[in-house]
């Protein structure tokens, strides 16, 4: 019993990882109709940034701002450069998908001669532990479930009560409509890969700290754990993707308890399988993956 | 140039024309992007090295795996080849029933990279993240494996492998069942409402797919006598899209072209490299580093500038049918 009640604090702490990173990750298809399979290695970058930051002899949760920096400039320049220009030309979904993977592949084999094959781990101060009823949680993980939390509640208010998080929604609805009615849904596009290009860096450094140590070959497996969660929540809904993000930590950790840790992944495979017979549109969306292309 | 070097260039030559021909079937002339044709490669390799080696308890047991039934030439092959084709049928009914072509993609990524994660980590299965070495090719009892004339040997035995999927290839793409493919790859809403069936005609494909894919895993396996998780990561995929794209997409001669270009011509232009330029030596990991940066920068420069790569897809016009050029733009959203 002592295991699962540990489990279900991982559990937690991984739900809060996968969240920030998850919901960047759907936001970008959400609203700019692009599957961006680079988002992985955008992390590893960031994380690698807040790794030298971090060496440099600044606080990791400082080096996290200049993460979520980096991480929204490369975000803002892959899509001005790349996905945007492809989208204009009109490929199609096929294609972009291709293309994103292939910027993935560049990005990888860009930064490995950079910083090498070996795991790196970032210098933090875990703090003293914090126990209850069985739960024992070091006051880092504490603070990363904590930052989770504020930047969902962010995002919520963000969409629901802003200006641009309204212009956001009606860009996702229906660009061309948006457009019509005056929104500069460009500006919008841009600005949603600043935002979730941030969240994308913040979940680079989450992730490392959580798992202790990351390399450039970590990029695929979180890319796997945040195509699992934003399916489950019913991709390009960011408040299905924080759905997604906590089912799927919690049955991680607890699989990682019940079988064995290697599994983790497969067993978010195994969701995500699951998913894609019984409802491929996911939990809250109602159309998603079933739509029509476009 | 020897005949080693000859042999392994002319079967690495034939495993990628195989491979990219499969491809072309699947993602050229049906739009099935199917990012884990490493899965399919690998399980007939796979198969066809436990058809073909002893038991593992064999040579001091230093490698565990199922099976080992030193099974004769040709049912490694055919064993390879079926076991691709077994694959397909299970991922096919998940991924291509229901799911936006999108969807299909990263399901399929996904597939590739979680298989490859359960291969390394379930050691008994596969011996795991070292793989499955000493595997014998076909008349290894026979033919000394590593003298010259079993080069020749190998090499007699993949040309008709070659041919045979060039054969059935052009058959398909050519056949009534071919437009079928393209006209669903064009606008499946419009096959489907004129009778027909996309899950059926993509199921059957990816399942032909499948089997060559299969194939070409056996006849790797049989020559480079390994098989590791590390040689089907998932971007080996990739290399075979870029060669598709680059040779043209639904065109078999370009897939061909592209399986020469691409994984060939990268494989011989970096042996050409130097290994030191002036009194700089590169670090070890940086011409590998690059050579899949340029791999990428090859997929997206094409699909910029030359989407329909080196060999077109040649237009299939009917005598008679009016030409209209907005036909050809494609689904695009």
């Amino acid at each position: 019993m002592e295991l699962y009640v540990a489990a279900l604090g991982f559990g937690l702490i991984s739900a809060s990882v996968i969240a920030i990173a998850a919901v960047g990750f759907t936001m970008q298809f959400g609203i700019t109709n692009m599957i961006n399979l680079a988002y992985g290695e955008v992390m590893i970058v960031c994380a690698y940034v807040a790794f030298y930051v971090n060496r440099a002899g600044v606080n990791v949760w400082a080096a996290m701002i200049a993460a979520a920096l980096a991480g929204a400039v490369l975000s803002f320049l892959l899509n001005r450069f790349l996905y945007g220009p492809f989208q204009r030309k009109g490929t199609n979904l096929i294609g972009m998908v291709i293309v994103s993977l292939a910027a993935s592949l560049m990005i990888a084999n860009i930064l490995l001669p950079i910083v090498g094959y070996a795991t790196s781990s970032y210098q933090v101060d875990q703090g003293p532990l914090l126990r209850w009823n069985g739960l024992v949680l070091t006051t880092a993980q504490i603070a990363i479930i904590v930052v989770a939390v504020l930047l969902m509640l962010a995002i919520h208010g963000l969409l629901r009560y802003t200006r641009l998080g309204k212009a956001m929604r009606a860009t996702a609805a229906n660009p061309t409509l948006a457009r019509n009615c005056g929104i500069p849904t460009q500006r919008v596009i841009d600005l949603v890969w600043l935002l979730t290009g941030a969240l994308c860096g913040v979940a680079g450094v989450v992730a490392g700290l959580n798992s202790e140590n990351f390399a450039v070959a970590s990029g695929a497996a979180y890319l796997i754990t945040i195509i699992a969660a934003a399916v489950l929540g019913g991709a390009g809904q960011p408040y299905g993707a924080m759905i997604g993000a906590l089912i799927i930590g919690l049955v991680t950790e607890l699989s990682a308890a019940a079988i064995a840790p290697e599994y983790k992944e497969v067993v978010a495979f195994a969701i995500l399988v699951l998913v894609m017979v019984l409802r491929p549109q996911g939990l809250l969306a109602k159309r998603g993956a079933l739509a029509a292309a476009g | 140039m020897n005949t080693y070097y000859a042999g392994t260039l002319l079967v690495y030559a034939a495993v990628d024309i195989i491979a990219c021909l499969a491809l072309n079937l699947q993602f050229g002339v049906s739009g099935i992007v199917n990012f884990s044709f490493i899965v399919f490669q690998s399980i007939g390799a796979y198969t066809a090295a436990v058809l073909s080696m002893p038991p593992d308890t064999a040579n001091g047991h230093f490698q565990v795996y199922i099976g080992g039934f030193q099974l004769p030439f040709p049912i490694p092959w055919l064993g390879g080849a079926l076991a691709g084709g077994l694959l397909a049928i299970p991922v096919g009914l998940v991924v291509l029933r229901k799911l936006r072509t999108d969807y299909q993609a990263i399901s399929l990524l996904v597939l590739s990279v979680i298989a490859n994660s359960v291969i390394t980590n379930v050691r008994p299965f596969l011996n795991g993240a070292a793989g499955i070495a000493q595997v014998p090719g076909p008349f290894a009892d026979q033919v000394d494996q590593y003298s010259e004339s079993y080069q020749l040997l190998y090499v007699g035995l993949t040309v008709p492998c070659v041919l045979l999927v060039w054969l059935v290839a052009s058959r398909i793409v050519n056949s009534p069942f071919g437009r079928s493919l393209r006209a669903m790859r064009e606008h499946e809403l419009a096959a489907t409402a004129i009778g027909k069936n996309p899950v059926q005609l993509k199921m059957t494909i990816f399942i032909v797919g499948g089997v060559i894919g299969g194939l070409s895993g056996a006849i790797l396996v049989g020559y480079i006598a390994v098989w590791a998780p590390s040689v089907w990561l998932y971007p080996e995929t990739i290399i075979l899209f870029a060669a598709v794209i680059v040779g043209g997409r639904g065109n078999n001669v370009g897939a061909i072209l592209g399986a020469l270009l691409v994984p060939v011509g990268f494989f011989e232009v970096t042996r050409q490299l130097p290994q030191k330029i002036g009194d700089w030596v590169p670090p070890p990991n940086l011409i590998p580093a690059m050579e899949w940066v340029a791999i990428g920068l090859l997929i997206i420069g094409f699909l910029w500038f030359k989407p329909e790569g080196v060999r077109p897809e040649p237009r299939r016009v009917f005598e008679g049918a009016p030409l209209r050029e907005d036909l050809s733009s494609g689904g695009n959203p």
